[in-house]
């Protein structure tokens, strides 16, 4: 394909950019093979060269278990591990954890309320000291420790009697079952009893800006406001690393991110990756490799049905049927997010791929309201029993595609007798109690919906997760359905993915009947790396590229 | 308002075109040159929408990013295929008023705790001066930020924001003005004749500091205009689809490399308007100061 | 002497008082909170939200909030970083060289040109130059610097190619003249201003230096115009210089938050913006507070320079 740089805004097709996400989709396996097996004779022996990893947001949380954002996860997964990570396919393979527990293999109970983790043996803490199970309950202690700024507790709350049974062993019990555990315990890395537990106030610790893991790199330093450093661990259990140092530079400005992989001063682009209006340049760089990969954010444009406006199922559909999808991804996202009309990501196990198409159709829109009785007034806006068809429509200010397709969304829904007023607001404001309590009308937000690979979505659709009707949870659409609310139960009562899936697939057909949010797109991020790097796998069920750093390295 | 007439510069209004003040005023080239490029701007910005083909809303994404001067866009379009020009009359008017309001306000804060410390003097005097300098204190801009960051950013906060960190020159200039005349003969007079503080302020006071207030009016909008840009600029101040000069720059800077009239186009509506109201208020400054004459 | 100065810091620190109420209670007031970011995070609830904020003490009533923090900073405690427990003193110390830098250079950017152009100016009163002058300073002063950055980032970087777009350095370079290539755009841009200030104020001071009996007397002498001009007019205009470069000291930080802002420049402004996005109290509140200390400062030293200069202020 002929490359023209001058063509600043090329119009990718549908068809076009769905082929490139099968391209890429085909080619991700490549690396993960090469990463992970065949290949290991062309890394090196001994940890060699240095990576530039580039983030538009600074790590700033070096102890995983307090509150952070995902950037600092970047850190985390060089310098920890947890009892067992989770690979791009959504399977559990063990780290710290000898053995992956499960029903089949009897490290879980077939109710999944008794559990029992074999762990690895002779793996040492950056420090030189040996990793024992005490560990293992020191950190499961500390998440629900009361005076630490745990930033989860939830499956950890329902852990009772731990007990350690050998230094590489360990059971506990579950208050009851908890299908996401799994996924929980697979983000939960575990941290030294004996650099953190004695001090006086761990949420301060020094440990905090100095971790000590057992990771493939250990911390080097950091320059605040700049760059971290991390340095190979010699002593790793794992496999890896091969690299000598990595660095993590934060560089505050997408534009300059970009500018700095072209210029060759940063190796990979992290978070947030290459800006979509860069792709098409991008991809006709010398020596970068550029690959599309799909995130696990799903967009959407929630409506708040607490609001009499949205309470009618005609004026949810009629509204999904005024919105050009395919308008706002080709022009404004250069085509690169797929459609979607699910909150799962596309890449699940749990994902239902044979829900009702949208079709974007504004005289379907107008038929739909008119057959409901939502009639135009002297405004030109529709009402019905005496409830104007107007809303406001919130989102974070300064995301600025965002904003557009709000605006270009904003003129289809005037077209079709609705009116949609913008108030967007800072980030601190928006996501506070507006969104939290349900105050607003509606909202475009992209959610990742999911922990990690688990299906369970019960915190956004569980009748009982709404705080403005006395509940707790982020259903802020105040979604209340006892048919979503039982095959949530159904679907959180087992631990065997097989026996979940039926529960999760019916659960999506709900969502997308009852429309509580119009699935706009699942996000599709383009993300650069210099030529010979090897070992990049992008892993939908990691918030980071760099999950698996420490089996990266330079070709040749 | 009506403390803002010719009537107070005690001269009759019919004369005033032809006072001495007036016409320094119209000799000063800058000056002029302000008054008519602000009327332009205006006029442009009240009139202009509906003289332009294309409606500041209108949204075609198939012409996003068309260059000046393509399929009748003379600025072009912008990132949704809007015409630049007709939104930058619309933000014009935002921006304009915006700048306006904000001065009126900020006038009216500044001129009560200029007029009150200047005439009370002593504690009072202390007390509103060392407020008016804790004001200063902030670099304005992030006093403006940190207000912006944490209110609902509609035109309307934006102006009151914009008005609460400029109002601290004008209460000087007032304080010092109030401050000398108070002991001029009329106001021992019209102490002698029993009126009362508040008559004596701003009925005697205030109409002979006029002058000066005049000038602080004028070169606040120009700092006004220049705020709203910066906050809005930065992301805090007006939100799209709203536009105003500072907004439609937000984002630009993305831009720069490929459709870099999104940001020349605004920043040079800005920079006219300010520079405008800066001559002018230079203009009235040499113009109110008798002793320019003499040079 | 002694006992205007101590007053003077006595009225410092009211203000600094005062500053903090206002500041403080303009945060704490406002909708949201640190919490808010967090929302969205996945696989995190409500309530560890709510109990994260109150196990930080965000829950207590304003008031408390603000007198536990002051009895801290009476302490000399600014706090901890929300975002990464750092002392905020720390974190703003971090971030004070690159402002420094940048705010020093543009000083001396626009000392160097703004008092050769205002001597020019006033020497050649009523010239093409000084009418040029006199409209470009206005100009300078009316162009928003964000903007001028934007064009200047266009101009010499995107379409000259001689400086970069931004960044105070490059990485793994970090050179001195690396470093000076990176500040030549932001350090010009930020000093387009005072370069009007300093050549309306050069401007001004020579033509009242030149009209006085002592200059006339020294040219009179046969000393050559060009030595009178820059050792007497220089000479005397170097104190109040001070004093005006003291009071420009909020401009040049509100400046040089744009002006960072647009050119990536790792300095305080930017740890302002990104402590505002992260609702980062602590370190917005140290930040309000160092440029307020920073600004009575200078004003500060203004002031005493005045007073040390012309006696008759000290009896005011």
């Amino acid at each position: 394909m002929a490359t023209d740089k001058t063509t600043l805004f090329p119009e990718i097709s549908r068809r076009k950019a769905l082929g490139l996400m099968a391209a890429t989709g085909a080619g991700l396996a490549v690396p993960a093979l090469i990463g992970r097996g065949s290949a290991l004779a062309a890394a090196p022996d001994k940890p060699t060269g240095q990576l530039i990893v580039g983030f538009s947001q600074e790590p700033t949380v070096f102890n995983p278990h307090l509150l952070h954002i995902e950037v600092d996860e970047g850190v985390h997964f060089a310098i920890f591990d947890p009892l067992f990570n989770v690979d791009p396919d959504g399977k559990f393979t063990p780290a710290l954890a000898a053995e992956v527990p499960t029903v089949e293999n009897g490290g879980i109970s077939a109710d999944g309320l008794n559990w029992k983790i074999k762990l690895r043996d002779g793996v040492k803490w950056h420090d030189g000291q040996p990793f024992t199970a005490e560990d293992v309950k020191f950190t499961l202690d500390l998440m629900v420790e009361p005076d630490f700024r745990s930033w989860r507790r939830a499956g950890h709350d329902l852990v009772r009697d731990i007990k350690v049974v050998s230094p590489t062993e360990i059971t506990w019990r579950m208050e009851k079952t908890y299908a996401p555990y799994p996924s929980i315990l697979a983000s939960t890395f575990i941290v030294p009893k004996h650099a953190l537990g004695e001090a006086a106030d761990k949420n301060t610790a020094p440990f905090n800006n100095a971790p000590i893991g057992t990771g493939a790199f250990k911390w080097g330093k950091r320059v605040a406001g700049d760059h971290i450093e991390l340095l190979a661990n010699a002593d790793y259990f794992g496999e890896g690393p091969y690299l000598e140092r990595v660095i993590i530079k934060y560089i505050p400005d997408l534009n300059v991110l970009y500018t700095q992989f072209k210029s060759g001063d940063i190796d990979i682009t992290g978070l947030q990756w290459i800006t979509p209006d860069h792709y098409e340049e991008a991809k006709g760089l010398a020596d970068r490799e550029v690959q599309l990969v799909a995130g696990s954010t799903v967009e959407s444009f929630t409506l708040n049905m607490g609001k009499p406006q949205f309470k009618d199922p005609a004026v949810r559909a009629a509204l999904y049927h005024a919105i050009d999808k395919q308008a706002i991804i080709d022009a404004l996202y250069y085509g690169l997010p797929t459609p979607t009309e699910t909150y799962m990501p596309q890449q699940s196990f749990y994902y239902n791929p044979d829900l009702p198409k949208h079709e974007f159709s504004l005289e379907k829109a107008k038929a739909v309201l008119d057959g409901a009785g939502w009639v135009a007034g002297g405004d030109g806006v529709r009402a019905k029993d005496g409830v104007k068809l107007a809303f406001t429509c919130s989102t974070t200010a300064g995301n600025h595609i965002r904003e557009q397709a709000q605006q270009f969304i904003q003129q289809s829904f005037k077209d079709i007798g609705v009116e949609m007023t913008i108030s967007n607001l800072p980030p601190a404001v928006m996501w506070g109690d507006y969104w939290m309590t349900s105050q607003f009308d509606s909202v475009i937000v992209g959610i990742d919906f999911l922990t990690g690979p688990d299906p369970d979505t019960s915190d956004y659709f569980a009748s009982t997760s709404s705080v403005a009707t006395g509940g707790a949870g982020q259903n802020t659409w105040q979604y209340h359905s006892s048919e979503v609310d039982k095959l949530l139960q159904e679907g959180g009562n087992s631990l065997v993915p097989d026996e979940r899936k039926a529960s999760y697939m019916k659960l999506q057909e709900v969502v997308r009947n009852d429309l509580p949010l119009l699935p706009l797109f699942q996000y599709t991020t383009v993300r650069g790396r210099k030529k010979g790097l090897m070992g990049f796998t992008p892993n939908v069920n990691n918030r980071i590229d760099t999950w698996n750093v420490g089996t990266w390295y330079w070709e040749g | 308002m009506s403390t803002v007439t010719p009537a107070n510069l005690d001269l009759p209004p019919e004369n005033w075109w032809r006072s001495r003040t007036a016409r320094r005023f119209r000799r000063h080239r800058l000056a002029m040159f302000g008054v008519v490029m602000i009327a332009v701007l205006t006029i442009a910005c009240v009139l202009g929408p509906y003289v332009l083909p294309y409606d500041q809303l209108f949204i075609d994404l198939r012409a996003r990013f068309a260059p000046p001067m393509t399929g009748g866009h003379i600025f072009g379009t912008d990132p949704l295929g809007r015409d630049v020009a007709a939104r930058l009359f619309h933000a014009g008017r935002i921006s304009l008023l915006v700048g306006f309001c904000a001065m009126l306000i900020s006038i009216v804060i500044g001129t009560v705790i200029g007029v009150l410390s200047g005439y009370y003097g002593g504690r009072v005097d202390a007390a509103l001066m060392r407020f008016t300098d804790a004001f200063l204190s902030f670099p304005s801009i992030f006093l403006l930020l940190a207000l912006a960051a944490f209110i609902r950013p509609d035109p309307l906060m934006i102006t009151v924001i914009i008005a609460v960190t400029t109002w601290m020159e004008v209460a000087r200039i007032v304080s010092t003005e109030v401050r000398s005349l108070r002991e001029r003969d009329f106001i021992l007079a019209a102490h002698m004749l029993g009126l009362s503080n508040s008559w004596i302020m701003f009925r005697e006071l205030l109409p002979n500091a006029i002058g000066p207030i005049i000038v602080a009016a004028t070169l606040t909008v120009a700092r006004a205009i220049l705020l709203e840009a910066y906050v809005s600029f930065l992301g805090y101040g007006i939100q799209p689809p709203l536009p105003s000069w500072g907004n439609m720059l937000n984002g630009a800077q993305q831009y720069l490399g490929s459709a870099p009239w999104l940001a020349i186009v605004p920043g040079i509506a800005i920079t006219l308007a300010v520079t405008s109201f800066n001559f002018i208020g230079d203009g009235l400054r040499d113009a109110l100061d008798a002793r320019s004459d003499l040079s | 002497m002694l006992r205007y100065i101590v007053g003077r810091i006595g009225q410092s620190l009211v203000l600094l008082f005062l500053v903090s109420i206002i500041g403080y209670f303009v945060l704490l007031l406002a909708p949201g909170g640190p919490m808010s970011q967090f929302a969205l995070t996945p696989g995190i609830s409500k309530q560890d939200l709510d109990r994260i904020a109150e196990q930080m003490g965000l829950n207590r009533p304003i008031i408390v909030q603000y007198a536990d923090w002051l009895w801290h900073l009476l302490q000399g405690d600014w706090g901890a970083s929300f975002r990464d427990n750092r002392p905020v003193l720390t974190v703003i110390l971090d971030h004070l060289p690159a402002t420094l830098l940048l705010m020093g250079s543009a000083t001396a950017i626009a000392m160097t040109l703004g008092v050769w152009i205002g001597i020019m100016g006033a020497i050649r009163r009523y010239s093409i130059f000084d009418y040029a002058a006199t409209v470009g300073a206005m100009i300078a002063l009316s162009v928003p610097t964000f903007w001028f950055g934007l064009i200047a980032i266009y101009v010499f970087s995107l379409n000259l190619g001689w400086f970069p777009a931004g960044n105070m350095y490059t990485i793994g370079s970090g050179s001195v003249g690396d470093v000076l290539w990176h500040l030549v755009l932001p350090a010009s841009v930020l000093a387009l201003v005072d370069v009007a200030i300093w050549s309306r104020y050069m401007r001004t001071a020579t033509l009242d230096v030149i009209n006085q009996d002592f200059i006339k007397t020294a040219r009179a002498k046969g000393l050559s115009a060009r030595r009178v001009l820059f050792k007497h007019v220089v000479g005397n205009a170097l104190l109040p210089m001070i004093t005006l470069a003291g009071l420009q000291v909020p401009a040049l930080l509100g400046g040089a938050l744009v002006t960072e802002t647009v050119f990536t420049w790792p300095g305080m402004g930017r740890l302002f913006l990104d402590s505002l996005g992260y609702n980062d109290y602590p370190v917005v509140m140290g930040l309000l507070m160092f440029s307020a200390v920073l600004v009575l400062i200078g004003n500060l030293l203004a002031d005493l320079i005045s007073a040390f200069v012309d006696p008759r202020i000290r009896l005011a």
